[in-house]
């Protein structure tokens, strides 16, 4: 509507003022300028600390929650279960050091379905997939057996479970088929040669930490960095990332370009600075004392997803492929390339999944180690519940893994609670009612967005 | 491209057509009979059974392949399985093999509503999962676990417990529609949270244990297990058939004679009989499988009432999607539903309602589930998720598009059937249950080439 409305005014206003040459160059920088300051979010522009904080609030208020959403249900969440849990136990480190390992394969997951999403596509077979990938690597550090060495094993996974994506993604991408048959039928496909590697319905594949080679993979989520170290590597990375941000922000200023202000880039740095020393108090209470590997292992792939997405030419190409794929392709983008790329990406993080998987399950992998309709389902809702649009072009990786620690958050807590009988049917309710309420929210608060402001197309 | 390539012609027939105001209505009834020629489809303007077959082969080479795919289909692992293992082709196998299907036939069904409208609903396995308790517990004559205050259980008889089951299934369908079509929620999201929700609420109703609708004591359970396992006596199924075939016969008979009394368009009168015949064949064939005793020791033969009870829920969605004005507008929202809207067709209504059917025939489909199963469990509700993506699966092998606007019924019971009989065959001759995964997943795969395939062929020769 807007824009059938929009069209005929321009097309009147440039005859009008068409006849002088001059003129016409004029009236399109008028409108090019009117378009940047719509299209640019306020907080970007902004030029101090109060400024900033307004035109977030301006954002929220106009649809674009971001992280809100899913941060507020997470302080709901952690003090209603700190409230009704017998003796206050929700967060005790112990705890809440378990829940992060519990919920890593939901993170890693939908961290991997983002990228898909992000397309408007949607990956049903990555809860297959990611089991794989963590029965190849498992089988292949078996000794007797294959006995590669740990890194090797890794990349093979990594390797077979990209090219899988990579079958997928041009069955997709090429062939034309629509995403959800090709991955409905990938799920099914790899669920059973799952099944096949593991040696059976009954097959069984461990590691253990007797063996140097096979305790690195068992480690991952299950051994921790001694404390020490742990706040050695805190402050190298509160330093590293300080300096980082605060180079860029003060170079961008001097080159006079779009930057935000000092006191913003310090309380940035600050919050970073508190709660990596919470993160790191937290798990240095807990016995054994140290940060648990998985954690720094999360965060780094969580870093390279974010850096792929939100700073290489690739990740532009992924969010403009999922906002008007025709769009983007009139621009010059390689559709088919690109989305074969972001399933070959979205198979290997999930085979690194369902390694971290068979680690949390104290080094062992049977057919019951994970449901792959129930990983996918859940990891899905992980990424939606964190904001991620299922239509595409809305998103970022942080999403699935602020999702993650809340579908992981609530089933641990749940199963604290001591309900009996009652505690099983809760864990399937409350992630359910979680996630109707997050697209509610999307969905009330983009349609607030249309009403409310007119000047966003 | 193709309107653009064919417009210009006409462009210029008319401006080289004899001056005047007449040329120009006539140029138009041309094109106009030009377009209709074009959308009505030619085997239904037919006048000979010959004219009929090549109208309907000329239609398979458009693109346009209908049923044909998966019929080839059953018919290759028809003939695959009856040389692995000659078992495959009996009586007692094939009236196995349709009783395994039928779940999944029931749930294609449903999926169909909905993929029609062209959205999806994930939950198809659970409202079957929660139908199965409720009707389970519902016939109870003891407390059910659930109610701490009940001192006897709620003894409904059969009738009443079925019709109350498939009411809670209903409802649970309209809260889901609800919220795709008046709250504007992407169905896929709604039907994912209302799976994990009535997972956890078929649970709670079943309150740990098991509810057994087994106990051949009471009549109301008795019912309640017939439905699955029960059957016709040889000579009533003999009976029933012959009824049900005089009643095919004469509709179609008096439908097409009395569309050529009017001059209305109509198939000539072989082909209604050739129909005729061939329904009637099928029946045949089936009653005489059915019929033929298939129990190792003892006398088990007759039709199942599992049987009919699939071929009306067929019937019933059949003629509701094909011949009633619901139908046309859930196929046009399908095809474009801003196009419906503009034509007036309540979007919200017909989409809330079409979720509302869907949940109803997973009801269905659940009440025989649990008379399949005999006593439901909390393992027996979890594996009732595992029946979704199936049912998607043999939707779109049977010939429904992902994408709404094409589909029927009868690719539910078709690819319901192509995926049993792969379970069924594969079992048979004694493969690991990961190979069916593997298979069913190439099937599957074929099927979305096949579909993709034949409409870009179609699109090039447009």
């Amino acid at each position: 509507m807007t824009q059938i409305e929009g069209e005929p005014g321009t097309a009147n206003s440039t005859t009008s003022v068409a006849p002088a040459d001059e003129a016409a160059p004029v009236v399109d920088l008028t409108a090019a300028t009117h378009v940047t300051a719509v299209d640019v979010p306020p907080e970007i522009l902004a030029q101090s600390l109060g400024e900033y904080v307004r035109g977030w609030w301006a954002k929220v208020k106009s649809g674009d929650s971001g992280l809100l959403p899913v941060v507020v249900a997470m302080v709901i969440v952690a003090v209603a279960f700190e409230v009704i849990t017998p003796e206050n136990s929700f967060l005790r480190p112990s705890n809440l050091v378990y829940i992060f390992g519990l919920s890593a394969i939901y993170m890693i997951l939908a961290m991997a379905e983002i990228s898909v999403l992000l397309l408007g596509e949607l990956d049903l077979s990555i809860g297959a997939v990611g089991l794989l990938g963590g029965t190849i690597a498992f089988k292949l550090l078996q000794s007797p057996g294959p006995h590669w060495p740990w890194w090797a094993a890794i990349a093979a996974t990594l390797v077979c479970c990209g090219v899988i994506g990579a079958l997928q993604g041009l069955l997709v991408s090429l062939l034309k088929i629509p995403a959800f048959v090709v991955t409905l039928a990938g799920y099914l496909l790899f669920s059973g040669i799952l099944i096949l590697v593991l040696g059976g319905a009954d097959g069984f594949l461990s590691v253990s930490t007797a063996d140097p080679n096979q305790a690195v993979i068992y480690n991952l989520v299950q051994g921790v960095i001694s404390p020490v170290a742990s706040w050695v590597a805190l402050a190298v990375l509160v330093v590293a990332f300080g300096v980082m941000l605060w180079v860029r922000g003060s170079a961008r200023r001097r080159n006079g370009l779009v930057a935000p202000p000092a006191s913003l880039t310090a309380i940035r740095i600050g919050l970073i600075a508190v709660v990596g020393v919470v993160v790191v108090a937290v798990c240095g209470s807990n016995l054994p004392a140290g940060v648990p590997w998985v954690i720094p292992i999360v965060l780094g792939i969580l870093g390279a997803w974010t850096v792929l997405l939100q700073r290489t030419r690739f990740g532009r190409y992924v969010y403009a492929i999922g906002g008007n794929a025709e769009a983007a392709r009139r621009a010059g983008v390689n559709l088919a390339a690109t989305r074969t790329w972001c399933f070959v990406l979205c198979s290997a993080t999930s085979g690194f999944g369902g390694i971290l998987l068979g680690s949390f399950f104290y080094g062992q992998y049977s057919s019951n180690t994970g449901d792959p309709g129930q990983l996918v389902l859940y990891s899905v809702a992980a990424a939606v519940i964190g904001g991620t649009s299922l239509f595409g072009g809305r998103g970022k990786p942080i999403h699935g893994v602020l999702g993650g620690l809340l579908i992981g958050g609530i089933a641990y807590g749940v199963s604290l609670l001591n309900l009996g009988e009652l505690s099983t049917p809760l864990e399937y309710i409350l992630p359910g009612a979680v996630l109707l309420a997050a697209v509610l929210v999307d969905v009330s608060s983009r349609r607030g967005a249309r009403t409310g402001s007119v000047s966003r197309v | 491209m193709a309107t653009t390539d064919s417009d210009p012609p006409i462009a210029v027939s008319e401006t080289s057509s004899p001056a005047g105001a007449g040329p120009e209505t006539i140029v138009d009834l041309t094109a106009a009979q030009g377009a209709a020629a074009a959308e009505v489809a030619p085997e239904i303007l037919a006048q000979s059974l010959g004219g009929y077959v090549r109208a309907s082969w000329q239609r398979v080479k458009s693109g346009d392949s209908g049923v044909l795919p998966v019929l080839l289909g059953i018919v290759v692992v028809a003939v695959a399985f009856q040389f692995a293992n000659a078992k495959f082709l009996s009586a007692q196998n094939l009236v196995n093999l349709f009783e395994q299907s039928s779940i999944y036939m029931l749930l294609a069904m449903a999926e169909i509503f909905i993929l029609l409208l062209g959205e999806i609903d994930l939950s198809v396995g659970l409202v079957m999962g929660l139908g199965a308790v409720v009707v389970a517990e519902l016939v109870q004559p003891g407390a059910p676990a659930s109610c701490a205050l009940c001192t006897h259980g709620f003894a409904l008889p059969w009738w009443l417990a079925i019709i109350v089951a498939l009411l809670i299934c209903a409802a649970v369908g309209a809260v889901q529609g609800t919220m795709v079509a008046r709250l504007k929620m992407p169905s896929f999201i709604v039907t994912l949270g209302g799976l994990l929700v009535l997972e956890g609420a078929a649970i709670i109703v079943l309150h740990g244990g098991a509810v057994s609708i087994g106990n051949s004591l009471y009549n109301n359970q008795q019912v309640l297990y017939d439905l699955f396992w029960g059957k016709f006596s040889p000579i009533v199924s003999w009976i029933l058939f012959a009824v049900v075939m005089v009643a095919t016969a004469v509709y179609f008979l008096y439908r097409d004679t009395g569309r050529r009394r009017r001059g209305l368009v109509a198939p000539p009168l072989s082909l209604t009989v050739a129909k005729i015949v061939l329904v009637a064949a099928a029946g045949i064939v089936v009653i005489a499988l059915c019929n033929v005793n298939r129990a190792h020791a003892g006398v088990i033969e007759g039709l199942p009432y599992l049987i009919p009870i699939v071929l009306v829920v067929l019937f019933l969605s059949t003629i509701l999607l094909q011949r009633t004005r619901f139908g046309r507008y859930v196929y046009a929202i399908g095809g474009n539903p801003e196009a419906a809207r503009r034509a007036g067709v309540s979007l919200a209504g017909i989409r809330t309602w079409s979720f509302v059917l869907a949940a109803l025939v997973s009801g269905v489909a659940g009440i025989l589930f649990a008379s399949w199963q005999v006593s439901v469990t909390t393992n027996i509700i979890k594996s009732a998720n595992s029946y979704v993506l199936l049912a998607i699966a043999a939707a779109v092998i049977g010939g429904t598009s992902l994408f709404g606007g094409r589909g029927r019924t009868i690719h539910g019971i078709l690819g319901g059937l192509m995926i049993g009989g792969i379970y069924n065959g594969l079992y048979l001759i004694g493969v690991a249950s990961e190979w069916i995964d593997i298979v069913v997943a190439l099937v599957l795969l074929a099927a979305g080439t096949i579909d993709v395939l034949s409409r870009r062929g179609a699109q090039r020769r447009a």
